[in-house]
């Protein structure tokens, strides 16, 4: 595999609150390849959503984010606020879950897909008007040139995300970060969006991080997957391998707590208790309070992510799991 | 089937009282033990006379100094927050319980309900109010218990909006639906269940609103349509000595300080209610 | 098992869109969302339906109507023999004792300012279920049912979590003893490790109880794990109701097909290129003429523009589809 375009070494999001410190990002270690889409999951709290803002510095105060964010030979977190400007919205896009409130509600879409271009290309005058409606076409907007004087209140959710993302492409990125993109939005449309996401990709030669909560959006959209619990990542695999054989208990319980088909009216096995309290976290695995392989060793310390890559496999397998032997011979997926 | 493990509740959150609470709570506290015993803080009779001393400054023995007739101011305004105390409840108590049934009722039904209390508001917000006031004084004749009917048929609009948008909003919520579903009679939704969650804006306006009327109170005193004279009211003493500002400030002055000190006090009370009646979560 | 508790017939809809006054000036019609039209169904006794559709489908519609947070404006809803869309008053009550209903938003819709005791404890002596001293004890039974500690009594809901808020919604609901109990996107606000929890509660509770329970929900892989039968709804009108694993191994409406494709698999080595189906979900305030999919359907002919399908029986094994294509072979 060719050099990752991005890295993040031990990435730390550290929040202050009344309510005490908490770190919503702990450590976090991960290589983005050229071209591929990465899928980060997790459930609400993991930190999923907080590491994708705080590759591009957007985590406010009381956040304080730490570590380093490798991209294209900079250490983003060193750059000065004008520098990081251009990276923003410039090498570097972003699209979000609700459009409604990304998007400026009494400003003309076309306005601000021009706002984008001017900021960070050289375009003016008619040729920037021109790429603008050819953005529009680019995210399957119908009809685009008559459509850039509307107001996004004017377009459906659906549509609203397709601007969202043409604002996104206007400044060519090699990266698009996509956090929760299609969550808002109906099955259907969510996977036209999906559908749309991986052709632009693979056109414009983008890399993806996508952040979701949803296990079959990341089955279908995704070739990598990093799966996030309480701000650690704890496993890293290609999703194929990821999907077919769980090598972390927490990856277990999840994928096992779907329905799967024909399975009708069987009890599921849930993960029993609920993700722990960021601001007391358990020693140790985070895990080991809701795992069933759970031993002394789990809660002794906490696990290292570790290289369990064989000989058979070219890609890369982490895992922050020490049963991760166990795994394979008990818990079998049961779908 | 077993209920799963680890079904812990959250810990409580111990919550701490806000310092404008204890503030408010402090300044109202005071003035409501001087309305409760003035007989035992007054060091003298609010209304006896004194010719050995008339228009005597701050001193030890007359702390706020004493008046024209040598009434002894502190002892005046102490009184007065007896009757000034009795303005604060007796202008918003009424407009209160009854702006809150109104608005809760109108907010619940909607409806025609909705539509006619809009109209009457809509007719009673185009007059200033103190206009109107003064003019219902005026019919009815000066004195407090006219003052009382006069602010509490005005008064009580404001509780009314205040109820109606918050109970409109909580209508909604699925709670409210659940109580429906539930097979609740309406009279209990909405007495149960909604206004226990509408009512905070309008106890924290009801604190304001006691400043209001101590204003209001004292201005009608002022004005000679509340309280009548030789009463001790601060807004009565303030008249009593408006003639003697440039030669005994402190006739007017004290009263008034106290009428400041009363109105800061209710913010503070009702800055901190608000703090401690929000729903945790 | 197929003794009938609920019937459906003809049920309609409509939310009246504010009409500003420059509309009215302007002579143009006064607009409105067809949220529900002409809707059939039967439930039966003790069975799980799964109700189950996009946005504006008018699944939540069809739950509010049932327990009459809504008025009907059109059709019959009969329950048990009998006619529940004109009850009032007392009677109304007493239908909603037999027939509840689960929210699904978890900090919503509880009181915030009564503890779970309290709340539990009003629905019991409202309705008159238990003498008074034997309430606390109700409650502690109440709580085990639903898995709960017997410490969450004295609580306010805001101690809990969102799956165990979910279950103190549940025990409201069962305190009154229901027959039937209608779940509108019971688990959706929720993490999918705590979603199974309350999927199996729901199973479990429904063995326990013999309750008949309607799950609306737009998730398809849960409607398809609980349900025994599945109804399919799109712009105000169900286009499928099928037995579940004939529904979703052979769905037979071209939206259901669609709907099925664009759920997104579990399997990462079954990834498709081409999207489900093109075009947006049409405005119900605007719904097209015809069949409701003609617009987005690849089979769609003229037929389909001009008429709306009924929903009819096909095959032996109770199938209704609402589609033209279906009507040349019966």
């Amino acid at each position: 595999m060719s050099e990752p375009i991005l890295k993040l070494n031990n990435l730390c999001t550290v929040f202050h609150t009344a309510r005490g410190r908490f770190t919503a990002v702990d450590g976090v270690n991960l290589e983005l390849f050229p071209g591929e889409v990465l899928g980060l999951v997790g459930e609400s709290g993991s930190g999923k959503s907080v590491t994708l803002r705080s590759i591009l510095r957007l985590v406010r105060p009381p956040g304080r984010v730490s570590g380093e964010v490798r991209w294209r030979g900079r250490n983003l977190l060193s750059l000065s606020e004008p520098q990081m400007r251009q990276v923003r919205g410039g090498e570097i896009s972003m699209i979000f879950q609700e459009p409604m409130t990304a998007l400026n509600p009494v400003l003309p879409v076309g306005e601000q897909i021009a706002e984008t271009l001017r900021e960070h290309t050289e375009l003016s005058g008619n040729a920037l008007r021109q790429r603008a409606i050819e953005l529009l076409e680019l995210v399957g907007i119908p009809s685009p040139k008559e459509r850039l004087r509307d107001y996004p209140h004017q377009f459906s959710g659906g549509m609203r995300q397709r601007v969202m993302i043409a604002i996104a492409l206007a400044s060519n990125p090699k990266l698009l970060l996509a956090d929760e993109p299609t969550t808002a939005l109906d099955v259907t449309i969510q996977d036209q969006i999906l559908k749309l996401l991986l052709r632009l990709k693979d056109t414009l030669g983008m890399s993806v991080i996508l952040v979701t909560h949803d296990l079959g959006v990341v089955a279908q959209t995704c070739e990598r997957v990093a799966v996030m619990y309480a701000g650690r990542i704890v496993e890293v695999a290609p999703a194929a391998e990821l999907f077919a054989q769980p090598r972390h208990a927490y990856t277990l319980g999840l994928l096992n707590s779907v329905p799967g088909a024909g399975s009708t009216r069987r009890p599921l096995i849930p993960i029993p208790g609920a993700p722990p309290d960021l601001t007391a976290l358990p020693p140790g695995c985070s895990f080991a309070p809701r795992c069933a392989f759970a031993t002394d060793e789990c809660t002794a310390q906490r696990p290292p992510l570790m290289d369990i890559s064989g000989p058979e496999s070219p890609a890369v397998r982490l895992t922050a799991c020490i049963h991760h032997d166990a795994l394979s011979a008990a818990g079998e997926v049961t779908r | 089937m077993a209920a799963p493990a680890l079904l812990t509740v959250k810990p409580r959150a111990r919550r701490r009282l806000k310092p404008s609470l204890v503030a408010g709570l402090v300044i109202i506290g005071a003035f409501v033990l001087m309305a409760l015993f003035p007989q035992v803080i007054a060091p003298y009779s609010p209304t006896a006379f004194d010719y050995q001393a008339v228009l005597q400054g701050p001193t030890a023995k007359h702390l706020f100094g004493t008046d024209n007739f040598g009434r002894d101011v502190f002892s005046r305004v102490v009184w007065g927050a007896q009757l000034d105390m009795q303005i604060a409840l007796f202008t918003t108590l009424f407009p209160f319980l009854f702006g809150t049934l109104i608005g809760a009722l109108t907010g619940y039904y909607g409806r025609w309900a909705d539509a006619i209390f809009g109209r009457v508001v809509d007719i009673v917000v185009t007059f200033p109010f103190l206009v109107l006031v003064i003019a219902i004084v005026a019919v009815l004749g000066p004195g407090l218990k006219n003052m009382y009917i006069a602010v509490s048929a005005v008064g009580w609009i404001t509780y009314g909006r205040l109820i109606r948008a918050e109970i409109r909003g909580q209508k909604r919520a699925e709670y409210a639906l659940a109580g429906q579903v539930m097979g609740y009679t309406p009279a209990r939704i909405i007495f149960r269940h909604l206004l226990p969650n509408a009512i905070t804006p309008a106890i924290v306006y009801w604190m304001t609103d006691m400043a209001l009327g101590i204003l209001l109170g004292s201005s009608l005193g002022y004005l000679g349509l509340g309280a009548q004279p030789p009463t001790a009211e601060w807004g009565v003493l303030i008249a009593d000595g408006k003639n003697f500002l440039a030669t005994a400030w402190w006739i007017s002055t004290f009263p008034g300080l106290a009428i400041t000190l009363a109105g800061v006090g209710f913010s503070l009370l009702g800055d901190g209610l608000a703090d401690l009646l929000r729903p945790r979560g | 098992m197929s003794q009938t508790i609920l019937r459906v017939e003809g049920l309609s809809k409509v939310f009246p869109v504010s009409y500003s006054v420059v509309e009215r000036v302007q002579g143009r019609p006064r607009r409105a969302v067809r949220a529900l039209t002409e809707v059939n169904l039967e439930v039966r006794r003790g069975e799980t339906l799964g109700i189950v559709g996009e946005s504006g489908c008018g699944k939540s519609t069809l739950a509010r109507c049932l327990v009459r947070l809504y008025d009907v404006d059109s059709g019959r809803i009969v329950y048990d023999g009998l006619e529940v869309s004109g009850l009032r008053g007392a009677a109304l009550r007493q239908y909603n004792r037999r027939v509840q209903m689960v929210f699904q938003d978890p900090f919503s819709s509880l009181n915030p300012r009564m503890t779970v005791g309290q709340t539990l404890r009003e629905a019991i002596l409202v309705h008159r279920l238990r003498k008074p001293e034997q309430v606390p004890g109700r409650i502690r039974e109440l709580l085990e049912l639903v898995g709960l500690p017997a410490d969450a009594e004295n609580r306010l809901p805001h101690e809990f979590s969102g799956g165990q808020r979910q279950r103190i919604g549940i025990a409201r609901a069962l305190s009154v003893e229901p027959e039937t109990l209608i779940a509108d996107e019971l688990v959706s606000a929720l993490d999918v490790s705590v979603q199974a929890q309350v999927v199996n509660l729901l199973l479990k509770l429904q063995e326990q109880l013999h309750l008949t329970v309607l799950f609306v929900a737009h998730d398809l892989r849960l409607v398809r794990h609980l349900s025994h039968r599945v109804a399919v709804m799109y712009l105000g009108r169900i286009v499928e109701l099928a037995e579940t694993e004939r529904l979703f191994t052979a769905p037979a409406h071209p939206y259901t097909q669609a709907l099925l494709r664009a759920a997104p698999e579990l399997d990462p080595s079954r990834k498709s290129v081409v999207e489900a189906v093109k075009g947006e979900l049409p405005s119900p305030l605007n719904p097209p003429t015809g069949c409701p999919f003609h617009p987005r359907c690849p089979q769609a002919f003229e037929r389909c523009s001009k008429e709306v399908p009924a929903l009819l029986p096909r095959g032996p094994e109770g199938r209704w589809v609402a589609c033209h294509l279906l009507e040349a072979t019966p």
